[in-house]
């Protein structure tokens, strides 16, 4: 093949280090700062634990190792990328059908799978590699045909034939995730106005099916306490609602400047559930106020629109794709998680990337901005696919 | 670049647009929490600090361990506890000088004391002292108010009544250790997990760490619940809530079946020894006393050991504290091991009751010569004469005569080399070797000669003193199958006994009369212990003696070293085991007194007393748990 040639000499010509400073660092060294502030209220949230007390530092390491997956994974050539999304893709369908048989059981829902020593959740790498599927799809497509609404039927198939897999783990907020950034991948594909209206509308009138025949019990639950508190009724301390009207409180009672660094009676007394994993927001915002809890999801904005941007100046279609695809994934996670904190949406189990405690989520979102660098470096590439 | 296709125009402006609606989401949340931080603020600093209702955790009252008359073995008492808040204290080194006015606490500590309010958040309590006596909790409940920054309050702590008496079979509990939260939560999802680790983070919150209190965790440990509180500004409680829902509910009692007054008369009666009885009701299987001393006292690990007083306990391996040596300890059976032997042999028909060996003192097999205890021998004597008075020859040659297998048939009828499972965290099965496990074990072949040293409970076979008593037991209720048990009322283990083949009444009947014959007849071994002083009921019994080191050839000649002789470390272990009456069996014992050197001089007599007072108080009557109404419980699920 021509391509391999002109890429290996490519890459030859050009040094790693070169590589390496071409890199988009200003977006990196944002990263960085977040996840160091997420750290930092970590140790707010767990010193008072002493149980707890490796957590902070365990989850510096995370992001150590994180920050390699990100370098390493941007420094891939954007073709390599390309070539790989088909078999990624497949080879993750696969994984998913395994957990179905083989997977282990880890606090309800079967998602792990075993492999040797090293336990995998193959729904967390679906989340990369449907984007990758989709970006090359497209880039496929609109090289030799010119749209047209059944383009994006296929789309959907990608989409849905995991999803469905995730869903039955039960999985509700992965399957959120890929139908979110999946569903933007096809909207920026150009989908009909008129289709997405039709949509939009189904969706709506569809919400109480889903309720009564989709949700399992322990969901439909938590729909409940969500419409419950609201629309202001008194909702059952001692569950669901508990967490909820405690992280309102907590996040409320620290006004313009919080209560200061570890000392937020909410966050220190453990009223709040999860409140290092996906409850982490509640900390910041009664322990720095709302000054710095917006300048936090100012810096995410910067740091995902940096990566939109990266997306727009890229040539191929691929790159494009996959790059707002990666942003998309990740744009949904804080979303949803921000809304889920402060009561907007139900509490299904999103994290926010970057701050909470946990080792998947942050290698995902190393993953994704990989892709983004990856997309950065190969800006310039046609990737022609042979034509 | 590639020649204009329509999608990258296309994809431009639906980008924008997407980020645009991210844009105005993010817009949104940044509303909504600029709505609860700023606008609602107040609302919520109020709900937040004034007049909260909070729920606090409440744990659960661990449930007591009582004997088998229901005396409690392990309870609970309430203790004062005052501590420090860094909130409300004007002048933290201020305060604890106040402080160490009324009560005894060091520099070093006072100092470690403040750092450690410093580095807590501000509101919350320092632990400055847990176990206030009753003189010092009343006059600093008085105090308190003049002092701010102090909080004087009543807790609850697990407390053993009977100390040092039932360490080993209690054991005791001890604040979770990441160990114990592992071991808590083993096969739990992830939502029990975290109340788990949250419940026995509570300062009150104990786990048991072995004996009866590890194994019997999921029934004595009861039900978190809540406390519903009302606290002003400050966090400072105003009233309580009495909501009955939100109660914890209490673990719930367990029965031993052991006799807490037979408990301490051995104890007390084995002085300064180190050693182990174990006293069993022989129709019932009820274990009375389980006796291993010396003790430890569990009180001392409730609120955490130093670490410098745990190294003392630990670091005495003469005497072995911590080591419960009635279940735990293994020693070579001795001469209390002969039973066994004669009971196979005449099984087996290798020998007539009424033939006679000769015993010249000495017994030659192949190249080597073994030694009866007695130097000049017993002359020529029968299996009654040879039980009596323990001639180590006639059993060298029967056992010749049975070979290992047989041999090692018998005992494990008699439950050597099995662990019996009585509920307590330990417990040693001992070795009953044969060919098959000596290979195993040392990947050789069983020789000949070591036939012989096993027909005399020396060698490879080791026996915990458990064991020692059930063998006993089953001699005395000639053959009946015998299972020993210690948990009354509470979640009982499996009764898992292998080898339950019952032994031959008749042969059972034999070994009785020797064993009568040791104690009560002319050349019997322990002749002075026979008499319990109680008038009519006499007491039969076998001595034994457990070799500690081998004698060599030349030792042998120059006289073996005994007693001031020779360090107590290298002297024999003494050992007994009998029952009483001889002619109604109630009671069987073994004791095992450890560097007593002869079984009928160090261990007899202390089986005696102890099985004198068991007759005494009748330790062996009904028990409560028995008697009351409400024993449904008895048939409740039992521990993992």
């Amino acid at each position: 093949m021509a391509t391999m040639r002109a890429s290996s000499l490519d890459f030859s010509r050009r040094s790693l280090w070169t590589q390496l400073g071409a890199l988009p660092w200003g977006l990196i060294l944002m990263i960085c700062a977040m996840a160091m502030i997420g750290v930092a209220i970590l140790h707010s949230a767990t010193f008072t634990n002493p149980e707890e007390a490796g957590l902070p530092m365990r989850q510096a390491t995370r992001f150590g190792v994180a920050l390699g997956v990100l370098l390493v994974a941007g420094l891939v050539p954007i073709r390599w990328w390309f070539w790989a999304a088909w078999p990624s893709y497949l080879a993750t369908l696969v994984l998913l059908v395994a957990v179905e048989f083989f997977g282990t059981t880890g606090g309800g829902a079967q998602r792990w799978l075993q492999i040797g020593p090293v336990a995998v959740q193959p729904s967390e790498f679906m989340k990369v590699t449907l984007t990758l599927a989709l970006a090359a799809y497209y880039h496929k497509r609109w090289s030799d045909f010119s749209g047209g609404f059944m383009i994006h039927l296929p789309a959907l198939a990608l989409i849905a034939l995991p999803a469905a897999l995730i869903f039955r783990q039960p999985d509700f907020g992965t399957t959120l995730a890929l139908f979110a950034s999946g569903g933007i991948l096809i909207f920026l594909a150009g989908l009909w106005w008129r289709v997405i209206m039709a949509i939009g509308v189904a969706a709506i009138a569809s919400v109480p099916a889903i309720y009564f025949f989709v949700l399992q019990d322990y969901q439909r639950e938590r729909v409940d306490t969500y419409v419950a508190q609201l629309t202001g009724q008194s909702v059952n301390v001692m569950d669901d609602g508990y967490q909820i009207e405690q992280a309102k409180i907590a996040i409320g009672s620290g006004g313009w400047t919080g209560k200061g660094y570890m000392e937020g009676t909410q966050s220190q007394l453990d009223y709040i559930p999860e409140q290092h994993t996906d409850f982490i927001l509640t900390v910041l915002a009664e322990e720095f106020g709302f000054l710095v809890t917006s300048g936090v999801l100012i810096l995410w904005m910067v740091i995902l629109g940096l990566g939109l941007a990266i997306a727009l100046r890229a040539a191929s279609l691929f790159a494009r794709f996959a790059a707002a695809g990666a942003v998309a994934t990740v744009t949904f996670y804080i979303l949803f998680n921000v809304a889920m904190v402060l009561g907007l949406v139900p509490v299904v189990g999103v994290p926010l990337p970057l701050l909470s405690y946990g080792g998947t989520v942050m290698i995902t979102t190393a993953g994704c901005f990989g892709l983004v660098c990856a997309a950065h470096l190969g800006r310039n590439e046609p990737l022609n696919t042979g034509a | 670049m590639s020649a204009k296709r329509p999608i990258d125009g296309l994809f431009s402006r639906r980008a924008l647009i997407a980020a645009g609606g991210g844009t105005a989401v993010f817009g949104g949340l940044i509303a909504r929490l600029f709505q609860l931080q700023i606008m609602e603020h107040e609302r919520f600093e109020v709900a937040a600090a004034e007049n909260g209702v909070r729920l606090d955790l409440a744990p659960p009252q661990r449930g007591r361990i009582l004997d088998r008359f229901g005396r409690p073995l392990a309870a609970h008492r309430q203790a004062g506890r005052v501590s420090i808040v860094r909130e409300q204290a004007n002048d933290l080194p201020g305060l604890m000088a106040e402080l160490s006015k009324h009560l005894d606490i060091s520099p070093e500590r006072q100092a470690r004391l403040i750092s450690d309010a410093r580095r807590q958040a501000s509101f919350q309590p320092v632990t400055v002292k847990s176990e206030l006596s009753y003189e010092d909790f009343s006059r600093l409940s008085v105090l308190a108010p003049s002092l701010p920054g102090v909080q004087v309050e009543m807790a609850s702590t697990r407390s053993y009544p009977r100390g040092r008496d039932f360490a080993h079979v209690l054991g005791y509990v001890a604040k979770a250790s990441e160990t114990d939260l592992e071991r808590l939560s083993e096969d739990t999802n992830a939502q029990e997990r975290a109340a788990i680790r949250r419940l026995f983070k509570h300062p009150d919150m104990r786990t048991g760490r072995s004996g009866v209190e590890r194994y019997a965790e999921d029934w004595l440990r009861g039900e978190a619940g809540f406390r519903k509180l009302e606290t002003n500004a400050a966090g400072r409680i105003i009233r309580e809530f009495d909501d009955p829902s939100l109660a914890p509910k209490s673990g719930r009692d367990l029965y031993l079946t052991v006799d807490a007054e037979l408990q301490k008369f051995a104890i007390d009666r084995f002085g300064s020894e180190s050693g182990a009885a174990v006293v069993l009701d022989i129709e019932t299987g009820d274990i009375l006393a389980f006796v291993s001393t010396p003790a430890f006292d569990p009180n001392d690990f409730v609120n955490g050991i130093s670490s410098k007083d745990y190294a003392v306990l630990r670091d005495d391996v003469e005497y072995s504290p911590l080591y419960h040596k009635a279940y735990d300890g293994t020693y070579p059976p001795g001469s209390t091991f002969k039973m066994v032997v004669a009971a196979a042999a005449l099984e087996a028909g290798v020998i007539n009751p009424n033939e006679r060996v000769y015993c010249p003192g000495h017994y030659r097999f192949g190249n080597n010569t073994w030694h009866c205890w007695k130097k000049r021998g017993h002359g020529s004597v029968n299996m009654h004469w040879a039980i009596k008075g323990s001639c180590d020859v006639y059993f060298y040659e029967i056992a010749k005569r049975l070979g290992i297998e047989s041999l090692a048939d018998m005992g494990r009828r008699f439950g050597f080399g099995q662990r019996w499972d009585l509920g307590l965290h330990g417990g040693r099965s001992g070795v009953m070797p044969d060919d098959a496990w000596k290979r195993a074990a040392r990947g050789e072949p069983w020789y000949e000669g070591e036939t012989l040293n096993i027909g005399i409970g020396q060698g490879q076979v080791s026996t915990s003193p458990l064991q020692l008593a059930v063998m006993s037991a089953r001699i005395a209720a000639e053959g009946k199958i015998i299972t020993p048990r210690i948990i009354g009322d509470g979640p009982r283990p499996d009764a898992d006994i292998p080898f339950d083949k019952p032994l031959d009444p008749e042969i059972m009947q034999r070994m009785k009369a020797g064993m009568y014959g040791v104690t009560s007849e002319a050349g019997g071994t322990a002749l002075r212990s026979g008499d319990l002083g109680l008038g009519g009921p006499r007491l039969a019994g076998k001595t034994g003696t457990s070799q500690v080191r081998r004698i060599s050839a030349a030792e042998r000649a120059t006289g073996i070293l005994k007693g001031e002789n020779i360090d107590r470390r290298l002297r024999d272990h003494a050992l007994f085991v009998a029952y009483a009456p001889h002619d109604d069996p109630k009671y069987a014992i073994s004791v095992v007194v450890e560097h007593g050197e002869g079984g009928s001089k160090a261990a007899a007599p202390v089986a005696r007393d102890i099985i004198a007072e068991a007759l005494r108080i009748d330790a062996r009557r009904s028990p409560t748990y028995l008697r009351t109404a409400s024993t449904g419980s008895s048939t409740g699920s039992g521990a993992r």
